[in-house]
């Protein structure tokens, strides 16, 4: 008898944890999508920073939910003067580079082709086509024509990157999305923790 | 009065409706992430995989959790994003993976041995005879590998053949 009403109470708690989880499923799975298609909040910062800037991005994400932007937290001194050496916040979206709105002048996000589980951020200096011109050491300039279906990406900072110019030409697939904004509260909540 | 009722109606009609979509919304999400990030369901063509895959298109069950994991080797059958033409995905072979040296015929008498750099693959179709592929475009960039082709699905390839008696 005792055993039969255990049962039955383990049964319908079962019946709500199963409930409950495919409601966080579900929410995950639209969570997901739109940050797949529109932006993606990958944590490619240090370590140190992960929790807070994974917490500063969902709640970016929750609080700006109508306008769709979610934050991408980029570090390296490749891109100097334009981004931050220590790590900003941008915001990044997914749209344009499957529909080939991608060109000449956008900061892009972009998988190595060197080592594929890293997404580089640099700057798309040439589309199929173009002729780019780069020096290889401070004599000597080196000129290609970029193949057809790949892009020629160069940092910022052009002393302290590495790019196109050590690896070549990258094919166009490994463009993850576009850099379209930087977040400016993350650069004034960074300067009072500092302080 | 009459107007109220209809007001009443409607309102709870659209609240149906809403229901509704939302229920499939979350369905079509679920589907959504399920192919892009578990298995999918994709019809190859062509006659690069001959005789591995049919030339008048096969339907083969992909999963896309290997190449994240970095468990795609030697000998499989990957879908991998074409370097020359962006929209297109390619079904080939992993021949070689980085570090490996691979050699190709560039034509009957004619054989090149290249050492795959870092971070790259090289592909081939089964056919070697009419498939483009590394050893046309070089070898590709891992980070290019879409899916690993696991299982063809014969259901479809016997309701093909059914359909063509």
């Amino acid at each position: 008898m005792r055993l039969l009403s255990y049962m039955g109470q383990w049964k319908s708690a079962a019946k709500e944890v199963l409930d409950r989880t495919a409601i966080v499923a579900k929410f995950l799975c639209l969570l997901h999508v739109t940050n797949n298609y529109l932006c993606s909040p990958t944590l490619v910062g240090n370590p140190i920073n992960t929790c807070s800037i994974f917490l500063f991005s969902f709640c970016l994400f929750v609080g700006w939910l109508g306008l769709l932007s979610c934050g991408v937290q980029v570090y390296g001194p490749s891109m100097l003067p334009t981004l931050n050496l220590t790590g900003d916040v941008v915001l990044a979206e997914h749209v344009s580079h499957k529909i080939g709105k991608v060109g000449t002048g956008d900061v892009v996000l972009v998988r190595s082709p060197v080592d594929p589980r890293r997404i580089l951020t640099k700057r798309v200096v040439g589309m199929e086509g173009d002729t780019v011109s780069f020096y290889v050491d401070p004599m000597y300039s080196q000129t290609t024509v970029v193949p057809k279906g790949h892009v020629w990406i160069q940092g910022d900072n052009t002393y302290a990157s590495s790019d196109s110019r050590h690896f070549g030409p990258v094919p166009y697939g490994l463009i993850q999305g576009k850099v379209f904004f930087r977040d400016y509260v993350f650069v004034v909540s960074e300067f009072f923790i500092r302080m």
